[in-house]
């Protein structure tokens, strides 16, 4: 639910006079955040960004299981694999993909640590890093 | 794929092996509405707005980082120059203040909070007077508190009086930093037309013409741009001037994207990128290294200036193409103790302090972190900060001097202060004495900004 402005402005200024004398900067927003909370009002503060889209980089030596790990993982977090690409260089193993994870409950903190756990496990290397770094890189 | 695999494997590559990352995301506070007649409110008032503006500036730092793979080494507040809120205080009162900064950089986890600092180029206040003769206490009773003086400016010339006694400061903050290599020295920088808005620390100050909160991001790759010259082989240097620059060119975008995201996050104004490179005393990690890489033998062989004016003019036009919010200092830094090739050219002889003066000429940002005896009178301070300075307001750039006359160290001796501020070896300095010339004292007039020859 959204408030317009003269809402907010309103439930600011009951706030300030219930607080009264003890009115701080810190005590009024929590006061003004707990009222706007009770009229059904929302504060994403962990999934706010732009986009739910990450880039999945592993790598490693090659061993049988690793798509399937990975892949694995990703499913049991609700995360939606959009595009996958690998290369085999000798011995070595590359995999890229582009996830989104705005289906799943969790954020991408938390992906990221389930994914440190797989990495472990497979003895490979996983970065995941939100979209936005490499379109500001690499396109214009 | 939206992407091409090598552009995802290139960003990889500079963020995990090459050392890429934003150097400092710095919030600038301005601090004019913290000054009362009492001492006591005026450090309550600093405290409190310290803490209000940046309680959660290293938390959201942090998240960024983890959102994007990109790491922020440094997180810091800049401040108005506090002799200027402040003018009515004595030197033992700007003290207090210091002490209280420091407790508010502890606070909100800040390895450093820079703006104990006067402008003084035309002339001086009581209060920038006695600012100036309270820094080597300041920095030698805190930790984190960093402190810059603009002695010179184009528009104004260079105030003598004020370098005499930036000299002496220096002196007794070596002195009374003995037991840790000076190391108070290392947080004291002399500008000449030093910027508003540079976020690098020790010299960061939130200009008086800047809102009342600001984010500056300052972005480095030293690392980065090597491995894009080694791996561009034998071209020429034309060709190389467009490998620097479409390598800043990325770094920068990425700098940029980092700031907006810190700056949403704070909900404050994001102001500038600025793309200097900055070494660090990390292996690879070295400007010294990008010049051996494009062909001179060491750092000091003629020809260093030059390429060093080549990378410093296309790190400019990449990173000016990549951001619209380009400003602080934005070249090539070279602090020697920062910088591993640096160090190593100083100990090999090749380099020496008028050959890295020469290179000031051409670069951000002066003399920089550079050791010298601890027995160097102070009217050789003096006349060093008063070179440096010249350089400055001739060529309208920003120079600046960061010197550590270690006490109690000769040639051939090391101050190591580990972490980024690395380790220095005690450079020679000519034992020819400028006392009476800058003992005279008064002002270099403003230079003529025509016939310029």
């Amino acid at each position: 639910m959204k408030f317009s402005e003269e809402e907010i402005r309103k439930i600011t200024f009951d706030a300030l006079t219930e607080l009264g004398s003890n009115a701080s900067p810190e005590a009024v927003k929590n006061l003004v955040r707990k009222r706007l909370e009770q009229l059904g009002g929302e504060f994403s503060s962990t999934k706010n960004d732009s986009s739910g889209k990450v880039i999945l980089t592993s790598f490693g030596l090659n061993h049988p299981g690793i798509v399937a790990g990975v892949t694995q993982a990703l499913g049991d977090a609700n995360c939606d694999i959009q595009d996958l690409s690998q290369k085999l260089l000798g011995d070595f193993f590359t995999m890229i993909m582009v996830i989104d994870i705005s289906s799943s409950k969790k954020d991408l903190k938390e992906v990221q640590e389930e994914m440190n756990k797989v990495a472990e496990k497979l003895k490979i290397k996983i970065y995941l890093q939100h979209e936005d770094v490499f379109r500001y890189m690499h396109r214009i | 794929m939206p992407y091409e695999f090598e552009e995802i494997l290139e960003t990889i590559r500079m963020t995990e092996i090459e050392h890429f990352d934003i150097r400092t995301v710095t919030m600038g506070i301005s601090l004019r509405d913290c000054s009362d007649r009492n001492i006591a409110v005026t450090k309550q008032k600093i405290y409190d707005k310290i803490i209000r503006y940046g309680k959660n500036h290293v938390k959201f730092a942090k998240e960024i980082e983890s959102q994007f793979g990109i790491s922020i080494a440094n997180k810091r507040v800049s401040l108005t120059p506090i002799s200027i809120p402040f003018d009515s205080c004595r030197q033992d009162e700007f003290i207090e203040i210091a002490k209280t900064l420091d407790k508010a950089a502890d606070e909100i986890g800040i390895d450093y909070i820079a703006g104990y600092s006067a402008l003084v180029q035309k002339g001086m206040t009581n209060g920038e007077i006695e600012l100036i003769k309270s820094i080597p206490f300041a920095l030698s009773e805190t930790k984190r508190v960093c402190s810059s003086v603009n002695i010179g400016s184009t528009k104004a010339g260079i105030n003598m009086n004020a370098v005499l006694m930036m000299a002496d400061a220096i002196k007794l903050t070596a002195e009374k930093t003995k037991d840790k290599d000076s190391i108070g020295c290392a947080k004291l920088v002399v500008f000449a037309n030093a910027v508003e808005d540079n976020p690098f620390v020790a010299g960061a100050f939130h200009g008086v013409t800047e809102p009342e909160i600001v984010l500056n991001v300052g972005i480095s790759g030293p690392g980065v741009v090597l491995d894009a010259i080694r791996e561009a082989g034998n071209v020429d240097l034309q060709q190389l001037a467009e490998v620097i620059k479409k390598t800043i060119f990325k770094i920068t975008r990425a700098g940029e994207l980092i700031g907006r995201k810190v700056a949403e996050k704070n909900a404050i104004p994001f102001v500038i990128v600025d793309i200097s490179l900055a070494p660090t005393p990390a292996e690879g990690d070295s400007i010294a290294d990008i010049l051996k890489a494009m062909g001179v033998a060491d750092v000091g062989a003629p020809g260093t200036t030059a390429a060093l004016a080549m990378l410093n003019d296309s790190v400019k036009k990449a990173g000016l193409m990549a951001s619209s919010s380009v400003g602080g200092m934005s070249g090539a830094f070279i602090p020697v103790s920062e910088d591993m090739g640096m160090i190593r050219a100083v100990q090999a002889g090749n380099l020496t302090l008028e050959k890295l003066e020469a290179m000031t000429a051409v670069c951000s940002v002066g003399l920089d972190m550079i050791a010298v005896p601890g027995d160097t009178p102070s009217t050789t301070i003096a006349g060093i900060i008063a070179d440096e300075a010249a350089i400055g307001i001739i060529n309208d750039k920003t120079t600046a001097v960061r010197i550590i006359p270690a006490y109690g160290k000769k040639v051939g001796d090391f101050v190591d202060y580990g972490g980024l501020l690395g380790k220095a070896p005690i450079m020679e300095v000519r034992n020819i004495s400028s006392e009476n010339f800058v003992k005279r004292g008064g002002r270099i007039p403003a230079p003529s900004r025509s016939l310029t020859n």
